[in-house]
């Protein structure tokens, strides 16, 4: 059982925020002392007003005049995602009038080639069709794109030259939004660059300055605080909106809405009335092309790391003060540095190969044939793990995580289990009803729903368990922006509250790290060992059974 | 009778279609809707799928006395691409002499949101009721509503709010959407009218005349972000609202709602009270106009009011201007703010798709900035009317605000 187990504690990560500095010696202590510092005392400033006019408008603000500097603007996720959510943006009049989009790579396109080459990929990734000739028309003649070489400093000082021309001929203030959007090896040298030609400085005259890090950041812990090291070294940490784009997706922010917007659940968030959580990211697609990037991640990384462990800490976070940034984060972060599991405990954690199968009536190949792969790979493309939140809300609560390619279907989903009844008063039901269960469903078809026991119509007195099912699609009827429109809004808005933090990404890292070198210091994995189009090995099965429980039917 | 086809994702399709001549019948006819067995759609070699069931939004009900008007909202209703209410009763009440009759078209539409989702289906139903059935609008509607969801009441044209049966009908409703500048004549009765409705039931009230004007609010909003021009707010000595007019200035004869609205959000907003209603600008008063702007022909009349604040009066001016844009369209808002000697002067302009927001602090301009704002749709208005739950404090506000401006005594226009 895994009580019984010795968990490994994790290697602390030193706290972001500053040590208190020592008291000076001229700091009041007694009553007498405070009470003639505070009569000396000028009156304090007065709170800054707010702007009532904003009240019942649609944006807590306009985002302000600005440039969107892409780097990687020739890469597949800026035409995928990060391009898409900016003519979305644009369509829908969330953008100013005054922006510009300076997209940098390092092909030889010109702006007006490279404008051909975004429209075809809005038409084929725009999440709405057919293309707004008018919005798209308006929007391309704010993109203009600029080749740069990341190592080449010249290139940065004419960017800088140039960025400076865009706000006297545009009005975009000096407001610059740098996007990063690049290969992360570049992440620490294109931020350098920036800092060098004074690109990070923030002045009262001279308009902010905001850098966006896409995923991964760093592949262990030590690589991901070198990387706040260097980038900590230009930008300060309010500078800095390091991207998880399921932190972006419509349910996931409904779960924070779900869970303290509404009186009925947060009593019952807690052991005394949770059994278990489940939390799957399972994907049917299999690598697509990005062998050679996966061969380097594996689903430990790639997801793992990241979305799982932020739903994880999204569902097991104490509600924050308030709805600042900070206060979202700290909280997060408590959740995080409270995981423990044993990576050495294989009843722990479980990985996985997908070897050929079938998924949606279509033969695919293993993992192994895919192009860019070893033929001998040992990259795990499935991993599950029972995590444990040692703290007062969630002690011996198991927290059961999973995530892999070539799963049966697409489907993220959070359930949480409830526990039994006490005491079974309808002994004479035909069946038994199953406990209570929540699942908060995050792709597809978003929406949650309650299971629980109902009265089967009769003269006996059978218990059957039933749904209510809440869906976002009959419930609302409008559709949800993309996660990128989401973000990339509150980053010009200057609102990190969805961005993960620098002590983020090092506490997650920190129990990841261990699962991972405890696979390197161990022998080969039998991989493959399961079949496409599976819901994962044997052993990921075997994870809940030893502890009398099963994985949800998705 | 059930009607099959297999649209694209995101096109509605016509389900089914059926008449009906009686409350009990039309009910039928909605169950059927729903257990009909051969209700499914053909699906390649699956032998086809039952369609899914409706959605849970609320209850919509249009209330008209002319069967265009109906029209022209059913197709509003029709182009709110997968935002439909859930049952949609285009009540028309016909001839109110002669006996009782009903007829009643019963149709149901659905939507495929994605290729891998089930349908999402509305129902419609078109009901005209004659002779005394047509004067009981709320024994037509209650009845026919989906028991626990909301009820809107969409009254296009010229509500009657204060007969019997509207205040019968009205009594059951959670929300009326009502379009104040369709109004006829000034509009300012019915708005006081309104104000009314709102300030003695609990119905929350959205007004198409306000909604329209959202990207006005976000523009001049806009100025007050930035925290060199914020201190302002609070010291603002004078709002002059200029609109479009064709009528030479006969009294009464432009609805001015939309202009008001304005006055009225600012009022509300900063908590301004009213000091002096809306008058007519007298001759005397009428001198101290500035020029009319970018060559318009001023018609020289309007109307004046005082609010007023802790720190002094603000004075109000809303006037009008001959213009080729409809009558009653706000061309500029102006708005001037003196704090501690220091002056701010803000210049909002709307030219198409385009809302131009200018700013001058003592006499420097200080910002130029231009906001893509597309003037909104019925549509878009309707959708988030329907979407709006519970009473918006800002539309409430404003709406009391306006009654308040325009006085409890008649106020002629211009």
């Amino acid at each position: 059982m895994a009580g019984t187990t010795t968990r490994r504690r994790r290697e602390p990560v030193p706290d972001r925020p500053a040590q208190p500095a020592p008291r000076p010696k001229d700091v009041p202590r007694t009553i007498r002392e405070m009470r003639l510092a505070r009569e000396s005392r000028k009156r304090p400033t007065p709170p800054q007003p707010q702007n009532v006019l904003r009240e019942g408008l649609r944006l807590e603000r306009v985002p302000d005049p600005s440039v969107l500097v892409l780097f990687g603007a020739t890469g597949d996720l800026a035409h995928r995602k990060v391009v898409p959510a900016l003519y979305q943006l644009w369509r829908t009049n969330l953008l100013p009038h005054e922006f510009m989009l300076v997209a940098i790579g390092r092909r030889a396109y010109d702006s007006e080639s490279f404008r051909a080459e975004i429209r075809s990929s809005l038409e084929k990734y725009s999440r709405v069709l057919p293309l707004d000739d008018a919005a798209w028309r308006m929007f391309s003649e704010r993109v203009e794109y600029r080749r740069l070489d990341f190592g080449e400093p010249d290139g940065f000082d004419t960017l800088a030259r140039h960025l400076d021309e865009l706000d006297e001929a545009h009005g975009t203030r000096g407001n610059r939004l740098f996007y990063l959007a690049t290969q992360p090896s570049q992440f620490a040298e294109i931020v350098a660059q920036l800092g060098r030609v004074g690109l990070d400085h923030e002045r009262h005259d001279a308009g902010w300055r905001r850098v966006v890090i896409e995923k991964p950041f760093g592949r262990d812990l030590a690589s991901a605080t070198k990387l706040n090291r260097d980038i900590g070294k230009v930008f300060r940490e309010s500078q800095v909106y390091r991207i998880d784009h399921y932190l972006g997706k419509e349910t996931v922010r409904n779960l924070l809405v779900f869970r303290f917007g509404n009186s009925l659940f947060e009593p019952i968030w807690n052991r005394r009335y949770v059994d278990h959580v489940q939390i799957t990211v399972a994907e049917s697609l299999g690598i697509e092309n990005r062998g050679a990037f996966y061969e380097e991640t594996g689903a430990t990384r790639d997801v793992l790391q990241n979305h799982l462990l932020q739903l994880v800490s999204l569902v097991a976070m104490e509600p924050p003060a308030t709805f600042q940034a900070d206060a979202l984060r700290d909280e997060k972060v408590k959740v995080l540095r409270a995981i423990t599991t044993d990576p050495a405990a294989a009843h722990e954690v479980v990985r996985g190969q997908y070897g050929t199968g079938w998924v949606a009536a279509e033969a695919v190949p293993g993992f192994r044939e895919e192009p860019g792969v070893d033929p001998q790979s040992e990259t795990e493309t499935f991993v599950a793990a029972r995590l444990s939140i040692d703290d007062w809300r969630w002690s011996g609560v198991p927290f059961y995580v999973r995530t892999g390619k070539r799963m049966p279907k697409r489907s993220t989903e959070i359930a949480i289990q409830f526990r039994e009844v006490p005491h079974r008063l309808f002994q004479n039901s035909a069946t038994d009803p199953d406990p209570n269960l929540l699942a908060i469903r995050i792709q597809p078809d978003e929406g949650i729903m309650l299971r629980f026991g109902a009265k089967v119509p009769g003269l006996g007195l059978d218990v059957r368990s039933v749904t209510m099912d809440f869906t976002y699609g009959s419930a609302f009827s409008v559709d949800s922006p993309d996660a990128y429109e989401t973000l990339i809004l509150d980053a010009l808005q200057g609102d990190a509250s969805l961005f993960t933090r620098a002590d983020e990404v090092e506490h997650a890292w920190a129990i990841v790290d261990p699962i991972i070198s405890a696979w390197t210091d161990g022998g080969p994995p039998p991989f493959p060992n399961y079949e496409a189009g599976s819901w994962g090995p044997a052993a990921s099965d075997e994870l809940l059974a030893r502890d009398g429980r099963r994985w949800r039917r998705i | 009778m059930a009607v099959v086809d297999a649209p694209g994702p995101g096109q509605a399709a016509l389900r089914w279609t059926s008449r009906a001549r009686s409350i009990a019948e039309i009910e039928q006819e909605l169950s059927r809707i729903w257990s009909e067995v051969d209700l499914t759609v053909p699906d390649e070699g699956a032998g086809g799928r039952h369609i899914a069931a409706r959605t849970s939004v609320m209850n919509l009900v249009v209330v008209t006395r002319r069967p265009e008007v109906a029209e022209r909202a059913a197709a509003t209703i029709q182009a709110l691409t997968g935002r439909h209410p859930s049952r949609t009763l285009l009540v028309i009440a016909a001839d109110p002499d002669g006996p009782a009759w009903i007829d009643a078209q019963v149709q149901a539409h659905c939507v495929l949101p994605r290729e891998d989702s089930p349908e999402v289906c509305a129902e419609m139903i078109f009901l005209t009721a004659g002779g005394e059935a047509g004067r009981h609008l709320a024994a037509l509607v209650a009845p026919l509503v989906v028991h626990d969801l909301p009820v809107t009441a969409w009254w296009p044209n010229q509500p009657l709010f204060a007969s019997p049966q509207a205040l019968d009908l009205l009594s059951t409703v959670d929300r009326l959407v009502v379009d104040g500048s369709s109004w006829s004549g000034d509009g300012l009765d019915r708005l006081r009218a309104l104000a009314e409705l709102a300030a003695t039931t609990r119905i929350a009230v959205s007004d198409f005349a306000l909604d329209r004007q959202s990207r006005w609010r976000e523009a001049i909003a806009c100025i007050f972000d930035d925290p060199d021009f914020l201190p302002y707010l609070r010291y603002l000595r004078r709002i002059a609202v200029t609109y479009a007019t064709h009528d030479e200035g006969e009294p009464g004869g432009t609805n001015i709602v939309k202009p008001i609205y304005h006055v009225a959000w600012l009022a509300s907003r900063l908590n301004l009270r009213v000091k002096a209603p809306l008058a007519a600008i007298t001759g005397a008063a009428r001198g101290r106009g500035r020029p009319a702007p970018e060559g318009r022909t001023m018609i020289g009349r309007g109307l004046h009011a005082t609010l007023a604040d802790g720190r002094g009066d603000v004075n109000v001016v809303v006037r009008p201007v001959a213009s080729p844009m409809p009558a009653g369209t706000t061309l500029r808002v102006e708005l001037l703010a003196e704090r501690r000697g220091s002056e701010l002067r803000a210049d909002v302009t709307a030219e198409q798709e385009v809302v131009r927001v200018r700013v001058w602090q003592d006499g420097v301009e200080a910002l130029d900035r231009q906001f893509a704002a597309p003037r909104r749709t019925d549509v878009d208005l309707l959708a988030q009317a329907i979407e709006a739950s519970g009473r918006d404090p800002v539309a409430h506000g404003a709406l009391g605000a306006a009654a308040a401006l325009v006085g409890p005594a008649e106020v002629s226009g211009p």
